[in-house]
């Protein structure tokens, strides 16, 4: 239960950034024709923010397969996300793993693998994260539904910024070697370019999959230069 | 109701996508690919920041988010707090937005 606690708490932070988009959502549903509990509705059995406002935006030009597809496409990246999350969760009931996977989001998911590489994370703590997210997100939904009008862009007061930020403060966990730093630059800089120049919203998981694999590259020829001895005239 | 049968497919595509992996992966799993996956997370969030910081309308910018989150940066290196780098980065958001920048 303390660990519950612990995760739920570790949300606060990223709260205020969850409702302010959770507003925002529930004000752009409502423009395509949602009422509020259609709105809020979406946000409970969804709860998946980039995905909702991708759909409320194609909602009033696109057909039902084409949103569910797209849905799916801009969700993918969590099978990355559950990839890298799996071994961690390897002794738990399927009942558990289930239960995880019905609310992990991108921010839960940040701060229960940080916990996990940290060495104190538990599947009680990815819960307590898990629900903490899925608490803020349908309730900004429901208000700025019900409030309807002149929502202000979150942005404007850097509330978009939380996210980033609150990642970056994750990542630390990391970046203890230079291959971990070498992992982040290498994707980073991907997913820029991705960004930039590629359509669609492939970035994160083609950004995700390369850097990682640079990670390994990079333990085979880090492996390769001790073996040949060389290696420790390149310690830096 | 069209809409309700919309929200449950999503729902559904969406669940897919987060229980597969975590169910599937269980038991047994090749060194190589367990090594991979230990290099996700610093991946993705890098992934997660990085255009976030320089390219929050999808073109090059290097604006208030991208020296906001440099900021968040230090507070990230010297706290390894998410609470720290937050308020670290939203400080610095609106300091140069109040003086203009």
């Amino acid at each position: 239960m303390k660990d519950f606690w612990r995760g739920l708490v570790a949300t606060l932070p990223l709260a205020p950034g969850v409702v302010a988009f959770g507003l925002l959502y529930g004000m752009m549903a409502r423009q395509v024709g949602f009422s509020p509990w259609e709105a809020w509705a979406m946000s409970l059995v969804v709860h998946a923010g980039s995905a909702q406002f991708t759909a409320v935006g194609m909602w009033e030009t696109a057909g039902a397969i084409p949103i569910v597809l797209t849905t799916l496409v801009v969700n993918l990246r969590h099978m990355l996300l559950g990839a890298s999350v799996a071994p961690y969760l390897r002794g738990l009931s399927p009942p558990w793993k289930a239960l995880l996977a019905l609310w992990m989001s991108d921010e839960s998911y940040a701060l229960a693998i940080a916990e996990y590489e940290r060495g104190r994370g538990t599947h009680r703590y990815f819960l307590g994260a898990n629900v903490g997210i899925y608490l803020a997100w349908p309730t900004g939904g429901l208000i700025g539904s019900l409030l309807s009008s002149a929502i202000p862009d979150p942005s404007q007061y850097g509330l978009d910024l939380v996210f980033p930020l609150g990642f970056l403060g994750l990542m630390t966990a990391f970046l203890k070697d230079r291959i971990g730093v070498a992992v982040a630059l290498a994707a980073g800089g991907l997913a820029l370019l991705g960004t930039v120049y590629l359509p669609g919203k492939w970035t994160i998981i083609v950004a995700g999959l390369l850097g990682s694999g640079l990670g390994v590259l990079l333990e085979e020829v880090e492996q390769a230069w001790r073996n040949s001895g060389s290696f420790s005239a390149w310690r830096w | 109701m069209e809409k309700l049968g919309v929200l449950f497919g999503m729902a559904l595509v969406t669940y897919f996508t987060r229980y597969t992996m975590i169910a599937a992966l269980g038991r047994g799993m090749p060194v190589l690919a367990r090594r991979w996956l230990r290099y996700v997370p610093p991946a993705v969030l890098a992934a997660l920041v990085v255009p976030a910081a320089l390219a929050p309308e999808g073109h090059l910018e290097v604006g208030l988010p991208a020296w906001a989150v440099l900021a968040g940066a230090v507070f990230a290196w010297r706290t390894h707090s998410v609470l720290w780098t937050i308020l670290g980065g939203m400080a610095a958001f609106w300091l140069l937005r109040l003086l203009g920048a």
